[in-house]
């Protein structure tokens, strides 16, 4: 009687963490028209629906990887290859291990000629999502926490079923730290894409007249330093660093407040 | 020494000083001789400019000179003088610099003739100078003067960096000048009959009455519904002359191209500027001395405010014909020739290729699409990358360069070809350029690295670390490009920043408290309830055990035993105990102890141990 009443608050817990998925509901035919038009070779009109339905209210908090794959292709179909590597990107962001969008990102970085570069990093999110790493490490270890409580209040004698108990919260606590701290979308809030068509110069102050101190290739990912106005201060990496106009720049990260 | 040879050395020291003296004079007389010569600050100038003549007189303190030098084509003044006085080695010299401005009145080559000038009653002739001034071009339709109202704001903020014009120092500006003449615009538009689509160049001309301070007060405020016009660049300044007035003249061009087909009218070019012009002089200052002192300007102005306008601009526009129309017509109007680069025409199997395809000329270069490829069986293309490199501030001449990657589908020993069509507005048809392959050897990537098909989220990561590799042009097959249907919703926001996990893990730890207070309140049940409560059972117990007549002696003073050491003060309880206990041997060690206690054993039993615990609670 004891473990049933176990199960149904861990079910409670369970549906709380589980219940708060976003509804799918109005989108399905906008997509499908989408899909349609970007199939039948229009991609100018594909573009224009999917940036409608992933500017939706229902599509901000959360997204999907699949709209913004079919975004990149678009994007891709008209020549705008900047704009495709975001979608790319973002499409990547949501889901690591989403490989057409990981294999067409290549291609598009390869076309504007900057490294694809994949370390490990980018390889454990794309093998299990963080998500479910974090739910999975959460539920194991609460289970283990819980286990460990009714042990020590019944005064169990067995202490293997206590290190038991230690190791499965261990486990399951660390996985979720992991999953945490490998997630992209952790470290994707300072990081932008330039989206111009051609190399963005960088500038040692925040003017049109400064001297450039370098260069950032279109589909380039850059760090976002700080703000000035119309301009933001950002790292190419390897200690180049510049200014360039906020508008060059787009966050990887689409704001939550729309994208 | 005598009186009288005293005086003869007397008389032979001055007579020698005074012979040193005279010929010290006439030393110093003859380095004053005089001279005249003329110099001009520049020999050539461009219409519009003005020189400086100068005249110097040499060992004069003044001289005779004219106050105008009569020259066909020139106006030549004089402005002023000023004198110099050099004193060396006790020898003092002194010349007299006469001042004068040379303005042209028109272009051609001139000679400034030889001028007499009188010094100390002789007279001296200067070279004659010649001089330049080179031709500039002219504009053809003017406006005038708009709004004149002192009061009117501009409407368009003022340039950061506004174009100022200073006021040159010329002839005398009149009294109360012609609005119309003191500021004008002139615009000038090579074509008055447009295709749709067509760049004109255009060019607004600003002529300001250099004798003005003038002052652009905001951006040219021209076009109109139908046409695009690309913004102007910063202007060019100058000078002109007209009708004998000198005027600064900002040029402004830009392109123009009209959009919609039939006639279009567009309103005057229009342009807010200040400027500073004369008023009423207060009385005793009219004199024409008093403004000659005062350089020729009248310092008593008001700053007017004024739209300086062109005349409108009437264009035709005509639509492009659909008779003829190529299909690899992409919207390019103009006259443009093409060339093709393979940048590497030997890539390493699988690599890209790039294939630069160079449209120049002139037309409108942002409007262009990129041309067609042919013969891309071979080929997979991507859309192409363009640059612009303009030849002019306009951006209508130059070279657009388009880059198109291409991967090849097959052993492949030409790169595609490239055809581009455009309008050409002077022939008025439609004009197709085409360029055959060029040798390019290129071989795709292995087949082995192809994945074909493409299975969202189970599919291998893509191959490819760098641009250059092998597989990754290779893996994106053209059945990969094919939307991928269906939306699986993921957050933005890592799991631990949401609010939904932090209220799941609150519930977690409230879920875990609440399962260790109900365990242990099930324990704590089934092992009798708390301490005092199983203390106070057994006191309970005891008690009943002891009223009990029927127990034997031994049980019944077993049970007072345990009952007063449960409930007897801690600090008596061996005092207590111990005839008790005793007695308690005595019962069950000796006779008598199995039988019940008598009623006085036990009346006295029960009198002592209530002296002992006074209230018992288990009552």
């Amino acid at each position: 009687m004891h473990n049933k009443r176990i199960l149904t608050i861990l079910m409670g817990c369970l549906l709380v963490m589980g219940g708060v998925a976003p509804s799918r509901a109005g989108l399905a035919e906008q997509v499908a028209s989408a899909n349609a038009a970007l199939a039948a070779g229009r991609p100018i009109d594909a573009l224009d629906s999917y940036k409608t339905i992933l500017s939706s209210p229902a599509l901000t908090v959360s997204s999907s990887a699949e709209l913004w794959y079919n975004r990149g292709l678009a994007e891709e179909k008209i020549g705008n290859a900047p704009a495709a590597s975001l979608s790319f990107r973002r499409a990547l962001l949501l889901d690591p291990g989403f490989a057409p969008a990981r294999r067409q990102l290549g291609v598009v970085l390869g076309v504007l000629g900057i490294p694809f570069v994949s370390g490990w990093a980018e390889t454990l999110p794309a093998m299990i999502h963080p998500d479910h790493l974090v739910l999975a490490g959460s539920v194991l270890g609460w289970i283990g926490i819980l286990a460990l409580i009714v042990l020590l209040v019944k005064g169990c004698r067995r202490k293997w079923l206590v290190l038991a108990a230690l190791l499965l919260i261990l486990v399951g606590h660390g996985g979720a730290v992991i999953g945490t701290l490998v997630d992209p979308r952790l470290s994707a809030t300072k990081v932008a894409v330039v989206t111009t068509r051609e190399a963005q110069e960088l500038k040692s102050t925040p003017a049109d007249s400064a001297s450039s101190t370098g260069s950032a290739l279109p589909g380039s990912m850059v760090r976002i330093l700080s703000h000035n106005g119309a301009w933001c201060y950002v790292s190419v990496g390897a200690g180049l660093t510049g200014w360039i106009p906020s508008e060059a720049a787009i966050p990887l990260l689409p704001s939550i407040k729309g994208s | 020494m005598t009186g009288k040879s005293f005086q003869a050395m007397k008389s032979r020291f001055f007579s020698t000083l005074t012979l040193l003296l005279f010929l010290a004079t006439g030393v110093s007389l003859r380095a004053e001789e005089i001279s005249v010569t003329a110099g001009l600050s520049r020999s050539e100038v461009n219409s519009g400019d003005m020189a400086e003549l100068q005249i110097k007189v040499s060992g004069a303190q003044r001289a005779d000179v004219p106050q105008q030098i009569p020259v066909e084509g020139l106006n030549v003044r004089l402005t002023g003088q000023s004198t110099q006085v050099q004193m060396v080695n006790f020898k003092v010299t002194s010349s007299v610099v006469y001042s004068y401005i040379v303005m042209p009145l028109r272009t051609g080559h001139f000679t400034i003739p030889s001028v007499t000038v009188s010094a100390d009653g002789s007279k001296f002739r200067t070279q004659s100078l010649p001089f330049s001034v080179l031709d500039t071009s002219g504009p053809s339709s003017s406006g005038g003067v708009g709004a004149t109202s002192p009061s009117m704001q501009p409407q368009i903020p003022a340039l950061p960096g506004m174009v100022g014009i200073s006021q040159p120092r010329s002839r005398p500006a009149p009294s109360r000048p012609d609005l119309e003449r003191v500021a004008f615009g002139e615009i000038n538009c090579s074509k008055k009959t447009v295709y749709a689509g067509e760049m004109v160049p255009v060019e607004i001309r600003y002529y300001f009455d250099a004798r003005y301070a003038a002052q652009v007060r905001g951006r040219v405020d021209f076009g109109g519904e139908g046409v695009l016009l690309e913004r102007f660049p910063d202007p060019k300044e100058g000078r002109e002359e007209r009708n004998g007035i000198l005027y600064n003249v900002l040029t402004f061009r830009s392109l123009l191209s009209g959009v919609k087909p039939g006639p279009l009218d567009l309103k005057p070019a229009k342009l807010d500027c200040e400027i500073q012009l004369p008023g009423e002089l207060p009385p005793g200052f009219d004199d024409p001395v008093f403004q000659q002192l005062l350089g020729g300007q009248a310092r008593f102005g008001q700053t007017r405010e004024v739209a300086v306008k062109t005349a409108p601009l009437h264009l035709e526009v005509l639509p492009l014909p659909k008779e003829g129309r190529p299909p690899t017509f992409t919207g390019a109007v103009g006259q443009f020739d093409i060339d093709i680069i393979v940048s590497n025409p030997h890539p390493a199997p699988g690599d890209p290729a790039t294939l630069n395809v160079k449209i120049g000329g002139k037309g409108n270069f942002k409007g262009m699409g990129p041309p067609v490829l042919t013969g891309t069986d071979d080929w997979r293309t991507y859309p192409p990358t363009d640059k612009f490199d303009s030849s002019d501030e306009l951006a209508y001449t130059g070279v657009k360069s388009f880059d198109f990657t291409l991967i090849a589908q097959k052993p492949a020993h030409l790169s595609p070809g490239a055809e581009f069509s455009y309008f050409d507005p002077q022939s008025g048809k439609y004009q197709t350029l085409t360029v055959k392959p060029l040798p390019l050897e290129a071989t795709p990537g292995s087949a082995v690295d192809v994945p074909l098909t493409a299975t969202p989220g189970k599919e291998s990561p893509p191959p490819n670390s760098s641009p250059s590799s092998a597989k990754a042009p290779s893996a994106a097959t053209p059945g990969d490009q094919n939307p991928i249907p269906g939306a699986t919703l993921h957050y933005w926001t890592t799991p631990v920043l949401r609010s939904e996990f932090l209220r799941a893990s609150l519930s977690m730890i409230i879920a875990a408290a609440a399962l260790a207070g109900v365990l242990w309140y099930w324990d704590l049940q089934a092992r009798g309830g708390s301490v005092a409560t199983r203390h106070k059972r057994r006191l309970s117990e005891l008690w009943s055990i002891i009223n009990n007549e029927a127990l034997d002696a031994a049980s019944t003073y077993d049970a007072v035993l345990e009952y007063l050491e449960m409930s007897a003060p801690e600090n008596s309880r061996e005092a207590i105990l111990a005839p008790l206990t005793a007695r308690r041997d005595h019962f069950k060690y000796g006779t008598g102890g199995v039988r019940p206690l008598s009623q006085t054993d036990r009346k006295q039993l029960m009198s002592e141990l209530c002296a002992l615990v006074p209230t018992p609670n288990h009552a």
